[in-house]
């Protein structure tokens, strides 16, 4: 269980983390999500321990990291950037992690094994391609079998049978009751993999909720209705008091399901081509969501100095 | 914020992080000493500096004495054997200070450290346990090395009739004292480097100090040349290291050493306490 209450961060004048609070509860996935710069990272870095919160608190299972005599048992960790040394080799690296925590050198072949780099062990890390360090990664997260498991970005460089074995890891180590908190800004990721969702955006808290609830609320559904008398049925639609929007030869309509939609045109005599009900993904969600608290956002022809 | 929590945990089983270890003991201080001398020993750069460190402090000395034992025993050159029997470890600090440097700014240039504090999050014991792997391993290496220089380079003055024995003034003093000098002078680079967090940087400044700033004091006027001459802490603390000093001007070795441990400290304690303060 990881609890965060009030938790600021801030950089002289810029805050990156502005007083959040949230729960994350053990045997379920809890995914992070968050444009660049949502202060994700730093909030990882708090929990961790590296970078002292300005104000409010974040403690697992009741305790600051730092007061755990022996974290790597209580909490593994996949951090963003690599912190390794890149010319030590894997094993080394997983033995000295193991030795400091007073780890049993098995627990190194193990979780070698667990990520399947037994074979590239004894090479220099700096050699490992994204995903080789990745994978090396969430072994020091499992080296201690930790009941809470942090991973930030686990799946970055993943080809895509890394990331089907991530995601068949992470709801694993929930269904085994572990707590597990996850950030990904692979939108289609997060919602296979999550069970729960924390949103934050500049900063703040924008959501936590279950994964459903979430896109249920923040991303509308529509049905998509195609017919050769576009123009008639857009009006008869409006007509009974439906929202609806045209869009290429489609036209999207909101306020009612497929069934009564298809009968309520089928009366009038006017033919349909296509009738889709087209649900929202996380994705359309999160934009929605998020799109007033992007910190960078493209533009087109924005002019140099601009002010934002 | 929209809302906090909208469901009640769906269990609360909280799994025991001992329950596969029956009886394991909480880590102390010995475990990150071992995790710290791991970590030493297997990156390239301390084997390569340990042997630049032996091969330039032995092989220099050996050099040195065999090139100017003749004038020695002549007394042409006005200085005595002495001073030439540890002169490899003036060339051999910079690898000691390299060393030291890389110990700690590796760490911050390859997001290491990151690694090192989650395991071990209480920073003043990491400090302590790199700060004795560093040391120790310096005080051995530099011992053997300068033994070494010792037994080479006496061969060529005892040919000449000017060979130092141990019991000699000094002798015995400036071996030990070598692996003394070398493991201070490689902590202070560590400690320096906690402060820049920067191999260049902490490398610039510590060699800057040692080999530019600790000579150019020598041209202030009167005596304040004279002290800051004998405070700077290349000059004060390797005096230890050689049996006669070429500069008869410096303080006794003891003092010396004692003064450059008070300075070491005091850098170690301010790259301590930024350490602990700053974000990592």
């Amino acid at each position: 269980m990881i609890e965060a209450q009030g938790l600021t961060k801030k950089y002289g004048d810029r805050t990156a983390v502005d007083g959040i609070s949230f729960t994350v509860h053990p045997g379920r996935v809890t995914g992070f999500l968050g444009p660049n710069g949502a202060g994700k990272s730093t909030t990882m870095r708090m929990l961790l321990g590296l970078d002292r919160p300005t104000a409010g608190t974040v403690t697992v299972r009741g305790r600051s990291y730092a007061d755990f005599p022996a974290p790597l048992r209580q909490v593994g960790a996949l951090l963003e950037a690599r912190a390794l040394h890149p010319g030590r080799s894997a094993r080394d690296h997983l033995r000295w992690m193991a030795a400091s925590n007073g780890l049993p050198v098995r627990r190194v072949d193990e979780v070698l094994d667990l990520v399947g780099l037994t074979d590239v062990a004894g090479q220099r890390v700096g050699r490992f391609s994204l995903g080789m360090g990745q994978r090396l990664g969430i072994a020091v997260a499992m080296l201690g079998d930790p009941p809470v498991v942090v991973l930030d970005e686990p799946v970055n460089g993943l080809d895509p049978e890394g990331i089907r074995w991530v995601r068949t890891l992470t709801r694993q180590l929930a269904a085994e009751g572990r707590t597990v908190f996850l950030s990904s800004h692979l939108m289609s990721e997060m919602a296979l993999t999550a069970d729960h969702l924390v949103v934050i955006g500049r900063g703040r808290v924008l959501a936590d909720c279950s994964m459903p609830d979430f896109i249920a609320e923040h991303a509308a559904s529509y049905v998509r209705v195609r017919s050769p008398q576009r123009a008639e049925v857009a009006e008869l639609l409006r007509r009974d008091g439906l929202e609806v929007t045209a869009v290429d030869d489609e036209l999207r309509v909101q306020g009612r399901d497929a069934a009564a939609i298809g009968e309520l045109v089928g009366r009038q005599g006017h033919l349909l081509h296509e009738l889709t009900l087209v649900s929202s993904s996380l994705e359309d969600a999160f934009m929605t969501l998020t799109a007033a608290s992007v910190e960078y956002t493209a533009r087109d022809r924005t002019p140099a100095g601009a002010t934002r | 914020m929209t809302g906090t929590l909208s469901t009640p945990a769906p269990d609360t089983v909280d799994l025991d992080p001992d329950r596969h270890v029956p009886g394991v003991r909480d880590p102390g201080f010995a475990q990150t000493l071992r995790a710290e001398w791991i970590k030493f020993w297997t990156v390239r750069s301390t084997p390569w500096s340990i042997g630049a460190l032996v091969t330039l402090g032995a092989g220099l000395t050996v050099l040195v004495c065999a090139v100017s034992a003749a004038d020695l025993a002549t007394g042409t050159t006005g200085e005595a054997a002495g001073s030439f029997i540890t002169w490899g470890m003036t060339v051999a600090q910079i690898t000691a200070i390299v060393l030291g440097a890389l110990v700690v700014t590796s760490e911050y240039g390859t997001g290491m450290i990151r690694a090192t504090l989650t395991a071990t999050p209480h920073r003043g014991r990491v400090l302590a346990a790199k700060a004795l792997v560093l040391t120790g391993t310096l005080f051995l290496a530099g011992t053997v090395t300068a033994v070494l220089g010792y037994l080479g380079g006496n061969w060529f003055l005892e040919r000449e009739g000017i060979g130092l024995a141990l019991g000699d003034d000094g002798v015995l003093r400036s071996l030990l004292g070598s692996g003394l000098y070398m493991a201070g002078i490689g902590l202070f680079a560590a400690a320096v480097g906690l402060l820049v967090r920067h191999t260049a940087a902490a490398l610039s400044i510590v060699l800057a100090l040692l080999l530019v700033v600790g000579n150019m004091v020598m041209l202030l006027p009167g005596a304040w040349g004279e002290w800051a001459t004998k405070l700077m802490p290349g000059n004060a603390g390797s005096v230890v290291a050689t049996p006669v000093s070429f500069n008869p001007n410096l303080l006794e070795p003891w003092t010396g050493f004692a003064v450059f441990c008070a300075e070491v400290a005091a850098v170690v304690l301010a790259g301590y306490l930024v350490l602990r303060r700053r974000d990592a």
